[in-house]
């Protein structure tokens, strides 16, 4: 009996130490199972279509949420849900949906589910994020189940953009963490916020069955793990979350690829135009002049980025070709600020022509590029105290109009009409993003006509004026886009890199075999 | 000892009001705006202003002030702005994970510190004493961001024991405890240290010694028992830290802890979260502390008798 009190302890400890290693090693990488496992870096605040504003949630809501139409690479809409749609009139567009359309727990979808997702979202008591998304819907009817009317207030030609927005059916209430069923390619199993999300493929969904059986998205916020659970393989699948210092160590075991295509994330300068300084068109070009973005994008960004010469990417398309870039310069920026009358008051000496502040991010790379344009507007004569600050703090800050010069990106533009948010003269913050003050009442006239006029071709013709003249005008000096990067196992497949770093393609996607055959 | 545990839950009281406003009143004072990190740029301003008064954040921060006490006192901490969840219910979610993470790492500190602080402090000034000396440096010298990195270097990657990130097994514990157990070893063990030295030089430890007993059971039999209160009194401070979670840590191995969804919570001007994430943060640290002090009337009768 002594004995056996004695081993006890020991055998347990023994028996647990067992227990932790084998529940913690998995016996074969996820791949080998079937399973896609995707790393974001962050977690969504949510799952549903009607309220999730986040990048992650809308990510994951590509894979689990169909829409009536959906984007194409150019920002060109393409059915979706919808098998087709037609503008009766400017104020009235119809929708016809597709045959045999099912959400995840086999029922059909009709047009009342549609109508039931955008009335939820207008009515003011769910206090919807997407709510002034859709304030020009008067009416939406449904004559037949598959056939969807929405009625305008008044003609509003980025409307359809408005449509890529996931379905949920009719009733469906809002419960925080359970995200409402879809009818998109994969259905949620397991939502463990702040760890990761499980999906399994909808065998209903209309475009045919996806390749890969299940999908898990970890939430990594630290891109030291994304990058160690690539190497180990616990992690398949990472879109833009590798640090460009680290890729090619990623793939140095041969198991991981790399794939690169344009992304639309447009990093841009952008200058108070309330400053008495920067009021001056000649000192925010001699400053376009004086940094040399070529040098960031090579040594900073390692190539993974595009010079801009707009806010638009080069694919979007109302993107305005032939617009004069603006090369590196530094003698052409000092000869403008000796124009503009802010003199070097002692030559190579340490006195600045002027002082400005230059108001960041806490991210590491984006404080490391506040230095270098510090340090190249120092050779210039101007000297810049760079501070960063907390993101809340920080965008608060810029909203505000207190600024000099800040650094931001814009994500996600799916139309032109964010020319009319971004610069025109009646979007100053709180009601716009006009944080810069520019006043231009030209911009204002074609902005206005671009979300009026229906025609996509007289539209690009509208934004293409509206970028020669913000070209001039520099009220903000666009930087670069970054460039999208996957790195990947080798054996999946199948995956389209879009601009926007949509999802949507993770149905296409197979696992394909040893020798490259498919499983 | 009734008495005594009456008086001590009274001051409990003012203190963590104390907390609770100065943190409520700072989240207030700090720039950025929930209603527009919940509705986004684009939400029009009617809508904004709509928002602001269906959340209350139109009136004047005394009359908030009183309507969350007054939510406290009924036990309604408010509805997360972010998730639309109670947060009550947010904060349970989370103690699971944040318990068994500070527990697991509490056990870490607890295995490296008592057997090498008892083997240091037995056979002071031998190499063994200097080792464990420098060892305790190099866990008090070592940050968590660098340390976690590198046990999932050896770990996971390197013999595969462990998986990298996540929660749910055992296997998924193991790394960060260790992780944030080794440093708080390092200050329980030279805490061990110290204090079982000053034991030893007792007489009483050379009275048992006279009576026949070894050195080694005189050590662990009477003086381990009397050297513990100070570091009880270490141990209980570490461990309501350790409760209110590490940020690091929990972002590291994405592990679904309080500390997160604090941190998440401030970044979104979450007030409700950021309130009761703190409300909880000062009940933990007070608890414990509560709990160290009622340990002190088990191990030492003077106390008692005091």
């Amino acid at each position: 009996m002594a004995d056996v009190r004695n081993r006890f302890p020991s055998s347990l400890l023994i028996l647990s130490i067992a227990a932790v290693f084998l529940s913690g090693c998995s016996p074969k990488p996820p791949v080998e199972d079937g399973t896609l496992v995707i790393a974001l870096p962050g977690a969504p605040s949510g799952i549903d279509p009607r309220l999730a504003t986040d990048a992650y949630g809308a990510q994951i809501l590509q894979m689990t949420h169909a829409s009536l139409i959906r984007m194409d690479t150019a920002g060109n809409p393409v059915p979706d849900l919808a098998e087709r749609w037609e503008e009766r009139s400017p104020t009235e567009i119809v929708v016809r949906l597709r045959d045999g359309l099912r959400f995840h727990d086999g029922k059909r979808l009709s047009s009342a589910d549609v109508r039931y997702t955008f009335e939820w979202i207008l009515d003011p008591t769910n206090r919807s994020p997407h709510r002034a998304t859709y304030e020009k819907i008067r009416a939406i009817a449904t004559p037949d189940p598959r056939t969807v009317v929405f009625h305008l207030s008044e003609p509003f030609a980025p409307f359809l953009t408005g449509l890529v927005r996931g379905i949920v059916p009719d009733g469906s209430r809002a419960t925080g963490y359970s995200p409402p069923i879809g009818a998109g390619p994969y259905r949620v199993d397991d939502f463990q916020q702040d760890t990761a999300i499980r999906l399994s493929r909808h065998e209903g969904y209309y475009g045919g069955t996806p390749g890969i059986e299940r999908v898990v998205v970890k939430f990594l916020p630290d891109s030291n793990v994304r990058f160690l659970e690539l190497k180990k393989g616990s992690v398949n699948f990472v879109l833009n979350g590798v640090d460009p210092d680290l890729i090619p160590t990623a793939l140095e075991s041969g198991n991981l690829v790399m794939e690169e295509a344009p992304g639309s994330n447009a990093s841009y300068l952008g200058f108070n135009l309330r400053d008495p300084v920067l009021s001056d068109q000649r000192v925010r070009r001699a400053i376009a002049f004086a940094i040399d973005r070529e040098a960031i994008v090579r040594t900073l960004w390692k190539g993974h980025a595009d010079l801009a010469d707009s806010i638009l990417a080069p694919a979007f398309w109302a993107h305005a070709d032939g617009i004069p870039p603006v090369r590196h310069d530094p003698f052409a920026a000092m000869r403008l600020l000796d124009e503009a009358g802010y003199r070097d008051p002692d030559g190579d000496g340490p006195k600045p022509r002027f002082r400005l502040t230059y108001k960041t991010s806490q991210n590491e790379l984006r404080r490391q590029i506040a230095t270098v344009i510090q340090e190249q507007l120092r050779k210039v004569g101007i000297a810049v105290e760079v501070q960063s600050f907390e993101w809340g703090t920080f965008f608060s800050d810029i909203k505000k109009g207190n600024f000099q010069l800040y650094a931001l990106t814009w994500v996600g533009i799916l139309d032109p009409d964010i020319y009319h948010y971004a610069f025109h003269s009646g979007q100053f913050p709180p009601r716009g993003a006009n944080r810069g003050g520019y006043r231009n009442p030209e911009v204002d006239r074609l902005v206005e006509e671009g979300r009026r006029e229906p025609s996509r071709e007289k539209r690009k013709g509208l934004y293409k004026k509206v970028q020669v003249l913000l070209a001039r005008d520099l009220p903000v000096f666009p930087l670069w886009i970054n460039r999208n990067i996957l790195v990947r196992n080798r054996r999946l497949s199948g995956f389209v890199i879009t601009p926007d770093e949509n999802y949507t393609s993770v149905k296409e996607m197979v696992i394909l075999g040893e020798k490259g055959e498919g499983k | 000892m009734r008495g005594y545990l009456l008086s001590r839950l009274r001051q409990m009281i003012p203190v963590v009001l104390g907390v609770v406003t100065v943190v409520f009143l700072l989240i207030h004072l700090i720039p950025g705006d929930p209603v527009e990190i919940m509705l986004g740029e684009s939400a029009l301003a009617a809508q904004k202003e709509e928002l602001r008064r269906e959340l209350h954040l139109d009136r004047p921060v005394a009359v908030q002030y009183g309507e969350f006490l007054l939510g406290l006192a009924t036990g309604d901490l408010g509805t997360s702005f972010r998730s639309r969840e109670p947060v009550l219910r947010e904060i349970l979610r989370r103690i699971p994970a944040t318990f068994l993470l500070a527990g697991a790492s509490m056990v870490v500190a607890l295995l490296i510190a008592i057997p090498l602080g008892v083997l240091s402090a037995m056979r002071q000034h031998s190499l063994y004493d200097h080792l464990s000396g420098f060892l305790a440096m190099l866990g008090l010298s070592m940050p968590n961001f660098w340390l976690g990195p590198l046990l999932i270097l050896i770990f996971s990657l390197g013999l595969g024991l462990f998986p990298v990130s996540g929660y749910g097994t055992a296997g998924h514990l193991v790394l960060p405890a260790v992780t944030m157990g080794t440093g708080m070893a390092a200050i329980l063990m030279r805490m061990l240290r110290s204090s079982l030295l000053e034991e030893i030089r007792q007489d009483y430890m050379r009275a048992a010694c006279a009576r026949g007993l070894s050195r080694r059971a005189a050590v662990l039999r009477h003086a381990l028992a009397n050297s513990l209160i100070p570091v009880l009194t270490v141990m209980g401070l570490q461990f309501g830290a350790l409760l209110s979670g590490s940020i690091i840590t929990e972002t590291i191995f994405s592990w679904p802890g309080i500390g997160r969804l604090t941190i998440q919570a401030i970044e979104a001007r979450d007030y409700p979260v950021v309130q009761g994430c703190i409300l909880f943060i000062a009940l933990c640290t007070v608890t414990v502390n509560l709990l160290t002090d009622l340990l002190y009337f088990r191990l030492d009768p003077r106390i008692r008798h005091e």
